[in-house]
């Protein structure tokens, strides 16, 4: 779990995981990665009793998963999830989200607003974007994503193995996607209800929203362009 | 043999300060070695294009460049255009170092919190011996 100053929501988001049941063939443990809150965000998970990675700075959301990755990978996970802090994602969720990945039909699996009809409704220009990389991704690699830009999602081990060394550094969407297709990744979509965040700031501010096409455009065209190593 | 022109006697003392400049930075381990060899060409390239008329003008008209000045021009922009580009795949380097370096400073940093929590250890407590495993 990815947290930036996180702190109002971090608690509540820390418990609905720790009440989510285990499945019949996996247990869930939390970890969360502080990426160089300035509030009382590593505080609040040690309080809870989950086991923190602390970034001295802040490296941006790709940055905190690259280190989790990296955790996981070398604790033996099979599975890791992401999911945000701030109360956004649903651990409801993380059962429908695992299958797929425990289930061996595909590697990456993708909590997204859109497979089927929720009630969330993105301002104009980000929907703008994510119609936009949307279709980045399809045209890449002849695949429908429809929420790329998701930050609940599961990945497999031999991804993170990928990941843990290679990886966007701030926003892990749609340049990740074509990158880990490329790499012969499969991946695939699982309907997911979102809330509202519960408190805290958005990674999307002003400024990035002017950046953050224009990267992701070269980023796409980077990943696709690049041989997989 | 001439003398020397007024643009001469500068370029030969601004090529010059800028060298003593380069060496001393060096020296005082300011500026490493590496930027150094790039800094110490284009002090050579100023010095041979503002000093020596006959390779300034035989450049030019090789070039098909209309004025002399703007042969001294263009070069200073090579070397500018050229300087930054290094310089900004260097900090893209150091960029992605430090996040490197920064994750795995906090996987350090968690190991460490853990084996004191395990040694009975807490933190920011005076270092002694854990007491059992």
């Amino acid at each position: 779990m990815p947290a930036h100053d996180e702190e109002a929501s971090l608690r509540a988001t820390l418990d609905e995981v720790r009440r989510t049941p285990a499945g019949p063939d996996y247990t869930i443990d939390a970890l969360v990665v502080d990426d160089g809150s300035r509030d009382g965000t590593a505080e609040v998970a040690r309080q809870a009793g989950v086991p923190v990675l602390r970034h001295a700075v802040n490296l941006g959301v790709g940055g905190a998963l690259q280190s989790g990755f990296r955790y996981a990978v070398e604790r033996g996970y099979d599975v890791g999830v992401q999911l945000d802090a701030d109360g956004q994602h649903d651990p409801a969720y993380l059962a429908a989200l695992l299958a797929p990945v425990l289930g061996h039909a595909c590697d990456i699996s993708i909590g997204s607003r859109f497979v089927a009809r929720s009630g969330y409704r993105a301002p104009l220009a980000r929907r703008f974007g994510m119609v936009l990389f949307s279709g980045v991704v399809r045209l890449a690699l002849g695949q429908r994503i429809t929420d790329t830009t998701s930050g609940f999602r599961a990945y497999n081990r031999a991804v993170m193995k990928v990941c843990q060394f290679d990886f966007p550094r701030d926003f892990p969407d749609a340049p990740l996607l074509i990158a880990l297709s490329r790499r012969g990744f499969r991946m695939r979509e699982v309907a997911v209800e979102m809330r509202e965040r519960q408190a805290g700031q958005s990674f999307y501010t002003f400024g990035k929203s002017l950046y953050y096409p224009y990267k992701n455009l070269l980023a796409s065209l980077m990943a696709w362009l690049q041989r997989p190593a | 043999m001439h003398f020397l022109s007024r643009t001469q006697v500068i370029t030969a003392l601004g090529a010059l300060a800028l060298a003593v400049l380069v060496l001393d930075l060096v020296r005082r381990r300011r500026l490493s070695e590496e930027y150094s060899l790039l800094w110490l060409i284009s002090t050579a390239v100023i010095a041979v294009l503002g000093f020596s008329t006959p390779v300034l003008s035989w450049i030019t008209r090789t070039l098909g460049i209309l004025g002399e000045s703007s042969t001294v021009f263009a070069a200073g922009l090579a070397f500018l255009t050229a300087m930054l580009l290094y310089v900004s795949v260097r900090m893209s380097r150091l960029g992605f170092e430090n996040h490197a370096l920064t994750r795995e400073l906090a996987l350090l940093r968690f190991e460490i919190e853990r084996l004191r929590a395990r040694a009975g250890d807490r933190p920011g407590a005076p270092t002694g011996g854990g007491e059992g495993a």
